[in-house]
């Protein structure tokens, strides 16, 4: 112990001799290790986005359907014992808000053209606080009015079928067990833009009500979408709702495996991170490498002398060891203050990547990076880790050199 | 107790330089008994430093045997060698060699540290060993605060403080002034006639000459002459 203290000051004071080159060798761990804080917090910030932009535009936190039906969209497949569903929901303490949506494909058409949709039938008053369509609203509104036969489609579509507000449509689906296939004229209220081309030009949206009168469906629903009070809920696999919720038949999922191509991406640039951070440490750890053997070229004599002085050959590994531990530290202060600076200068002003779609997601708002404690631990805890690695080559150099030759080597 | 402390017989030392093996020693034998006040003389290149090095444990010989304090130097692994060294070898260096980002405490310190003694002891002996040297009220100075003489004081006291058996010294007062050098040798031979600890220095200077009851002559890598003085 006592000589771990002595290895420690020597380790410690032995970085300041040579200054500039200290400050150097720090200064490009300390940027490395900015780096990784600064992207980690971009990827949190752009994860929060997407995850936002596509939970709260139409998809929600979570969804309840009857299983079978996301990957079908058989209009039969509407979700069992809805009402006790319902009402277990509106008494859940996890539950911030939800709303009941009949969904079915269909044709629309005017009487310049006619085009495929996703046939939406949404109650407006709950919807408001699960999706984003009222927000998405460019000309007209949002079933204000108390007509039955409004619909609002997406602007894309109104260019397809070349119609505006107050023109008629003809909505065309196949009603449940009959298949007969129902028609019902609505006039459009509302053109949304959603800056999401495969909602803005195949989805329309009618009232609840509408949509089950005209798929047959009576009191039925094929999907409930919810909001969390806590918003990490959503993507957390643990949470006992997804049990309490999947029965019956019936499916609880939240956005991860709504939207697993958006998780995987999620995933896929978690790794990037590690593996952008390996190699950039690779890169630092040949640095560090090369100012330590500067270092202990320099100073073989010294090294020559305290093998005389009768430090064993681990004494002198465990004293470079240190030197590049306390290098480690240094330039792990260096990187948190940088790191932590820069990245709270972005998360004041944000960084624009709107309009860019990945992962299925268009990013429609400024990517804000986000700060947490744990890029403040985990980080400089590998880069101490790699540092104090990378110092074990230049020591077992120096702990094999025998004395004499340390010395005449130094002179 | 046997009255040699060091036994060399036919130590032949032969290293590479840039590729090219260079004799530094050839056949050298001494004996070197405890308490002895010892000069290694002769010319560069003539092999005083690798015999130092050799008779310490610092280097091995190419051929021959080396017994310090009755161990066999080449018998020893690295790790014992290192303890033997710390506990009965003390050094000296033409450049003083003192670590310079340690106070002088420090650098005293350093080798009690390596023994595990405990830190009344190192305080006791540090104080002690500060006064013999005239360097009391130095202790928190780095090496660089000090002048040549002064560091070489220190390198004494930090060789010295571990009570060894056998205190080298490589041209302690090659980089000295006169009156630096006086002084030290002065201490020195006080130090070996109070305490009977064993000194051996390689050197130029004459007036260490002088003072060495014992001055061993080498010449191309072996003994040239050996005289004993009263």
């Amino acid at each position: 112990m006592m000589l771990f203290s002595i290895w420690i000051r020597l380790g410690w004071r032995n970085i300041f001799r040579n200054k500039r080159r200290s400050l150097i060798a720090g200064v490009a761990i300390g940027v490395g290790l900015a780096s990784l804080i600064f992207v980690d917090a971009l990827m949190k910030g752009m994860e929060n986005n997407m995850m936002e932009a596509a939970t709260s535009t139409f998809l929600g936190q979570a969804e309840i359907q009857r299983r079978g039906f996301r990957g079908t969209r058989q209009t039969d497949l509407t979700i069992r014992r809805l009402s006790e569903i319902l009402a277990k929901l509106a008494q859940d303490a996890r539950i911030k808000n939800f709303s009941v949506r009949a969904i079915s494909h269909g044709m629309v058409s005017s009487p310049s053209d006619v085009s495929s949709v996703e046939l939406v039938g949404v109650d407006p008053t709950a919807e408001k606080e699960v999706s984003e369509i009222d927000e998405a609203i460019v000309r007209g509104s949002y079933f204000t009015g108390q007509n039955p036969q409004d619909i609002v489609i997406g602007y894309q579509l109104a260019e397809t079928l070349q119609v505006t507000l107050g023109d008629r449509l003809v909505v065309t689906v196949s009603q449940v067990g009959t298949g007969l296939l129902s028609q019902d004229l609505f006039r459009v209220s509302g053109l949304c833009r959603f800056n999401i081309p495969a909602m803005d030009r195949g989805m329309a949206f009618v009232r609840l009500s509408k949509a089950r009168e005209a798929l047959g469906i009576g009191g039925n629903a094929h999907q409930i979408v919810l909001m969390f009070k806590n918003p990490e809920d959503g993507s957390n696999a643990a949470l006992p709702f997804w049990g309490e919720y999947t029965q019956d038949d019936n499916e609880a999922l939240g956005w991860p495996q709504l939207l697993p191509q958006m998780a995987a991406a999620f995933r896929l640039a978690r790794f990037s991170i590690y593996l952008t951070g390996l190699m950039l440490f690779g890169v630092v750890a040949l640095g560090i490498i090369n100012t330590l053997f500067m270092s202990l070229h320099e100073r073989l004599f010294e090294f020559g002398v305290l093998k005389a002085l009768g430090t064993r050959p681990e004494g002198i590994a465990g004293l470079i060891v240190c030197e590049a531990g306390s290098l480690a530290i240094l330039s792990s202060v260096l990187g948190c203050i940088l790191g932590g600076l820069i990245t709270l200068l972005a998360s004041g002003v944000g960084i624009d990547y709107t309009g860019i779609e990945y992962a299925g997601v268009t990013i429609r708002k400024l990517i804000f990076p986000v700060l947490s404690v744990w890029q403040f631990i985990e980080y400089p805890l590998w880069v101490i880790f790699f540092t104090v690695l990378a110092g074990f080559y230049p020591a077992l150099i120096a702990a094999g050199i025998p004395p004499a030759a340390a010395m005449r080597q130094g002179q | 107790m046997s009255k040699e402390l060091v036994i060399a017989k036919g130590v032949t030392k032969i290293y590479t330089d840039s590729g090219i093996p260079v004799s530094a020693l050839r056949g050298a034998d001494l004996r070197i008994d405890y308490g002895e006040f010892t000069a290694l003389v002769g010319p560069s290149g003539s092999g005083k430093t690798t015999l130092l090095n050799v008779i310490s444990g610092l280097d091995f010989p190419s051929e021959g045997e080396v017994w310090l304090g009755g161990k066999l130097l080449s018998r020893m692994g690295g790790r014992e060698l290192s303890d033997f060294r710390r506990d009965h070898v003390g050094f000296i260096f033409q450049a003083y060699n003192l670590i310079p980002v340690l106070t002088v405490e420090e650098n005293v310190e350093y080798v009690m540290l390596l023994q595990g003694l405990s830190k009344k002891e190192r305080k006791q002996r540090i104080t002690e060993i500060l006064r013999v040297i005239g360097l009391d009220g130095f202790g928190n100075r780095l090496p660089t605060q000090l002048s040549g003489g002064q560091q070489q004081r220190v390198a004494v006291a930090r060789a010295m403080v571990s009570r060894p058996t056998i205190i080298l010294a490589d041209e302690p007062t090659a980089n000295l002034d006169t009156a630096a050098s006086e002084s030290l040798l002065d201490m020195m031979y006080r130090l070996n006639q109070e305490t009977g600890m064993t000194f051996v220095f390689s050197t130029h200077d004459q007036r260490v000459v002088e003072r060495a009851r014992r001055i061993v002559t080498l010449k191309d890598g072996m003994i040239n002459r050996d005289e004993s003085r009263k």
